[in-house]
């Protein structure tokens, strides 16, 4: 099909003055990808997916959102009340909602899988340190966008997640209180704060797209990784992106459409987990809730800041846990990527993924010592792995790596 | 990781994920499994019926209009009834209680909260409802006066007196007083999302759809594929 369109008249005098044709080869006819790609390379392009989802529907959920904190009958906000009439009110507008919410979460299931695919086969060891980097920028501005779309319904959850998310930078010497100001515009979360949260929340993903762009240009210059970690010659071992991946990625996208449409169609509250129980219940200033817990995505941050008695360590150890992130290329040394061949990463790779989401589960609940125990030796692997990396190497028996892939 | 592998972990996630977070309330009690259709036409009117005529004497369902009560399939009620209903309110008003906030609050101490959204805010949803209008209880410690004990309420001291007289109720009608619990708690529930049944019809469509497509992709992929050894 796309031979058909590339040879018609209209394509050529589109090519004539874009150079379209030679784009077209260079990244997808004729761009070469290793043949023997697993399934989990196939979250890149569902990531992409989810980000376009976003941004269409909230493109759609803007025209009826309303950011403002005024008050109205009830104890409900004219935000809240806005967000309700596009659930009962604007055509679809119930779809549009949960698409958005439920998308919310799904953009960081798929992205916490194409992470963990990086981290397991070494996708972030040279060359490709930049790509990897790149992808920790989209991280922290993705949980940034999350967190200012999660003030926009101001329920209750939105209100004091945002209360306790902005002390958290108060905390911080010297600049904390100036910082905290300006991201609340004021002294207390309140209308100002909503306003520029909605501003910042429509701002992040586009800059997302952006950034999004120099990822896959990245990619496009190393190319992919693939599950042995052996650098790859064109030839033997690669195919052609179009038609072998294209058409393996969309058939990933029908079952990740399976997945996500069964959630918005039939549970997009999920249980409390997708939109907390709490967000029902109209953000109230004098009333805090009994038990303040940010969405699932971001708990296993909140348990590391939770994990520390003094507000300040813990911020800088929240920080610090995902600025770690970054070193990440640097910190490993071993030669070989992935951890097929590397007996003692392997082992503590699986227990990184183990320890995230233990920590993502204390985050998630009340906390009583022992969860906060478990919270804390958690934490502490969270680290330990990072800083255990530039010495693995030393003493690793890495399996032989076979001749080609 | 193999697709097969893959699509295990996914299913299996999503069926732990599910039952988890809603089902305990607050207060950690147990709470009474209602019997609530949010699509049974009849279990909403009888529902609206029991709101309008006692729950609506404190509470109000803001987002819900009189026009909805003529408009959503499962309600559908005929111009006439609306009419009567609503008397000289317009008709996109939404249910508002004639019960002042500051007269409420002399009363009974509290603004009864709306209720349109109540199924949604509160853990355990209907069940939750179901069970604080059947939990009026006396206080087993005789320390919260007849009528503001309830078993179900976090800390059991509840400001809304016993709306359907649940407590020192004649044995002969407990099952009327439950199903008037019952049914308004289908139409809290329905009203929570009025959308929810045409959700779920569109949705089934959605997935056969889906289940197609997704079948055609993976034939396309295993035939474009084939002579690739890997
Ligand atoms: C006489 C006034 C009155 C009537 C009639 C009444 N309520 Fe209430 N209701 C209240 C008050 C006051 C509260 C606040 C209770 C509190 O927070 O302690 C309340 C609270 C509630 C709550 C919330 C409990 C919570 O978790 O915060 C529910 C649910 C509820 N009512 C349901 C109903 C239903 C259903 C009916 C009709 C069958 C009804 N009420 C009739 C006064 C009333
Ligand atoms: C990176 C992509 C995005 C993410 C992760 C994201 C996330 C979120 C989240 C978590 C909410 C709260 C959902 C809820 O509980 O109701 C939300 C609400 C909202 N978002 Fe986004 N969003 C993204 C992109 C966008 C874009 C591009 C727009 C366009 C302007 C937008 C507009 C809105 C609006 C208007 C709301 C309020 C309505 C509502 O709460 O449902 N979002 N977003």
């Amino acid at each position: 099909m796309l031979d058909t369109i590339m040879k018609s008249k209209l394509f050529g005098w589109i090519d004539e003055r874009t150079g379209a044709e030679a784009i077209i080869k260079s990244q997808l006819t004729e761009y070469e990808v290793p043949k023997n790609l697993n399934y989990m390379w196939n979250f890149g392009s569902l990531a992409l997916l989810v980000l376009v989802l976003q941004i269409l529907t909230g493109i759609f959920l803007a025209m009826y959102y309303k950011p403002s904190a005024a008050l109205t009958m009830g104890g409900y906000t004219v935000a809240f009340d806005s967000v309700e009439r596009i659930m009962r009110d604007v055509n679809f507008g119930w779809l549009i909602r949960y698409m958005h919410a439920v998308g919310a979460s799904a953009f960081f299931v798929v992205v916490y899988m194409h992470i963990g695919r990086g981290l397991y086969y070494g996708s972030y060891k040279g060359p490709r340190e930049l790509l990897w980097i790149i992808g920790v920028v989209i991280l922290l501005i993705m949980q940034g966008a999350a967190f200012f779309g999660y003030l926009l319904p101001w329920g209750q959850m939105s209100f004091w997640g945002a209360t306790v998310i902005t002390n958290l930078f108060g905390a911080l010497p010297v600049i904390g209180g100036f910082l905290q100001e300006v991201l609340r515009g004021g002294f207390a979360v309140g209308d100002p704060t909503l306003n520029r949260f909605f501003s910042l929340h429509y701002l992040f993903p586009l800059l997302l797209a952006a950034i999004v762009g120099g990822h896959v240009h990245a990619l496009h210059v190393v190319h992919s990784n693939n599950p042995t970690g052996l650098d790859v010659h064109a030839g033997k071992s690669t195919i052609p992106f179009h038609p072998y991946y294209t058409i393996k990625d969309a058939f990933g996208v029908g079952v990740f459409l399976l997945f996500y449409c069964y959630v918005v169609f039939f549970n997009p509250q999920m249980g409390g987990y997708f939109i907390e129980v709490d967000n029902y219940v109209p953000a109230n200033n004098l009333q805090t809730p009994p038990h303040i817990a940010p969405v699932w995505y971001l708990t296993p941050w909140y348990t590391i800041l939770r994990s520390f008695e003094s507000k300040l360590l813990g911020v800088v150890a929240m920080g610090a846990s995902l600025a770690i992130l970054f070193l990440l290329p640097f910190l490993d040394r071993s030669k070989v990527r992935s951890a097929r061949y590397r007996p003692v990463y392997r082992q503590m790779v699986y227990l990184f993924f183990v320890t995230v989401i233990i920590l993502g589960y204390c985050g998630h609940s009340a906390p009583t010592p022992t969860l906060k125990l478990i919270g804390q030796i958690t934490t502490a692997y969270y680290f330990a792995f990072f800083l255990l990396l530039p010495f693995v190497h030393k003493f690793e028996k890495t399996k032989p790596l076979p001749e080609e892939i | 990781m193999k697709l097969k592998q893959l699509l295990t972990v996914a299913c299996m996630s999503l069926a732990l994920a599910l039952p988890f977070g809603v089902q305990a309330n607050e207060g950690g009690v147990a709470l009474k499994h209602a019997e609530v259709d949010a699509s049974s036409h009849e279990q909403i009117n009888r529902g609206l019926t029991v709101f309008t005529e006692v729950c609506m004497g404190c509470h109000s369902a803001k987002y819900v209009t009189y026009k909805g009560l003529l408009d959503y399939p499962e309600i559908g009620l005929t111009r006439e009834a609306v009419d009567e209903l609503r008397g000289d309110r317009p008709i996109t008003s939404g249910l508002i209680t004639d019960l002042s906030p500051e007269d409420a609050t002399v009363s009974y101490g509290k603004v009864p909260p709306d209720l349109s959204l109540i199924v949604n805010a509160r853990r355990g949803g209907a069940n939750y409802v179901y069970s604080i209008l059947t939990g009026f209880e006396k206080d087993p410690e005789g320390k919260i006066l007849d009528g503001n004990f309830n078993e179900y309420f976090p800390g059991h001291r509840i400001a809304m007196p016993d709306p359907l007289g649940w407590l020192d109720h004649d044995e002969a009608d407990t099952a009327e007083l439950e199903a008037q619990a019952n049914d308004v708690a289908a139409f809290l529930t329905f009203i929570g999302d009025p959308h929810q049944n045409e959700r779920h019809a569109i949705g089934k469509y959605v997935m056969i759809f889906l289940i197609l497509l997704t079948i055609v992709l993976y034939l396309l992929k295993k035939e474009v594929w084939k002579d690739v050894k890997h």
